[in-house]
């Protein structure tokens, strides 16, 4: 069994909701702070710190990169904002959570399939 | 606490941190704190400030290999609580930096333990005559 990084699923809660969110587009801090919120209906709430600390281990793996300053994305994104600094999912970054996104979707199946016997059984 | 006085407090947790963490992300991460305006938000950063600066402060200290600190900051899960572990925090914080201020010899073997999966942390506090404080919250 491969030791448990951010490259090996299962990643934590942190990992996967930032790699979620950053897969929708390059974004800053606040941006995904925001995007995790949404998409977990604003059950799971991301502080600053644990953003940062989480980004940091997944910049220095590879699966997360600064968006350069060049970038039409970010161009557009100062326009309005100051200089902050966007992320961008990198290609092995997409590969890690696309099979993250497998191994769970393979829970789920078992998960499923159990519940279906379970009521099966009660019936 | 007003604005600016928390703001002020936010700054002083940053400036807490370890060099190079602050000079790469304390910019970003008051921006953050200054845009979050939503009602309890401040005691959920401030509780999140303090166990970055821990986390980051231990780490700097003793690498990588002795700490597991990792995941989010689930301040809804059950256990002591985040008023009960932030108070722990600050004065685990003041400890430490008390005896860096007055440069004492760390007498305290502390380490935090940050489960990867579930709302759960321990952080132990053991002195020399081997008493040692834990404080765990239930999964």
């Amino acid at each position: 069994m491969p030791a448990q990084t951010v490259k090996n699923p299962p990643l934590s809660s942190a990992t996967l909701h930032i790699l979620l969110a950053l897969a929708g587009g390059n974004l800053h801090g606040y941006g995904i702070i925001k995007e995790v919120a949404r998409n977990s209906d604003g059950h799971y709430r991301l502080g600053p710190g644990t953003l940062y600390d989480n980004l940091k281990k997944l910049i220095d793996s590879g699966l997360v990169a600064d968006v350069p300053t060049t970038s039409s994305t970010r161009k557009a994104a100062l326009a309005k904002e100051d200089d902050r600094r966007f992320f961008t999912l990198t290609r092995e970054g997409k590969d890690v959570l696309a099979r993250e996104v497998d191994r769970l979707q393979g829970v789920v199946t078992k998960a499923r399939a159990r519940l279906q016997e379970a009521r099966t059984g009660r019936a | 606490m007003n604005g600016a006085v928390s703001r002020l407090a936010y700054r002083l947790i940053l400036r807490l941190h370890p060099a190079t963490f602050r000079h790469e992300f304390a910019s970003e991460m008051l921006w953050i704190f200054d845009q979050e305006q939503q009602p309890g938000a401040a005691a959920h950063l401030f509780f999140d400030g303090t166990v970055s600066l821990l986390r980051q402060r231990f780490r700097s200290q003793n690498g990588h290999g002795q700490l597991s600190i990792a995941s989010g900051v689930m301040i809804t899960g059950p256990g002591i609580g985040p008023l009960r572990f932030f108070q722990a925090a600050l004065a685990l914080s003041l400890l430490w930096f008390g005896l860096m201020f007055l440069k004492l010899p760390n007498p305290l073997n502390a380490s935090v333990r940050w489960a990867d999966r579930m709302p759960c942390y321990t952080v132990t506090l053991q002195a020399p005559s081997h008493a040692e404080v834990v404080l765990q919250s239930a999964p």
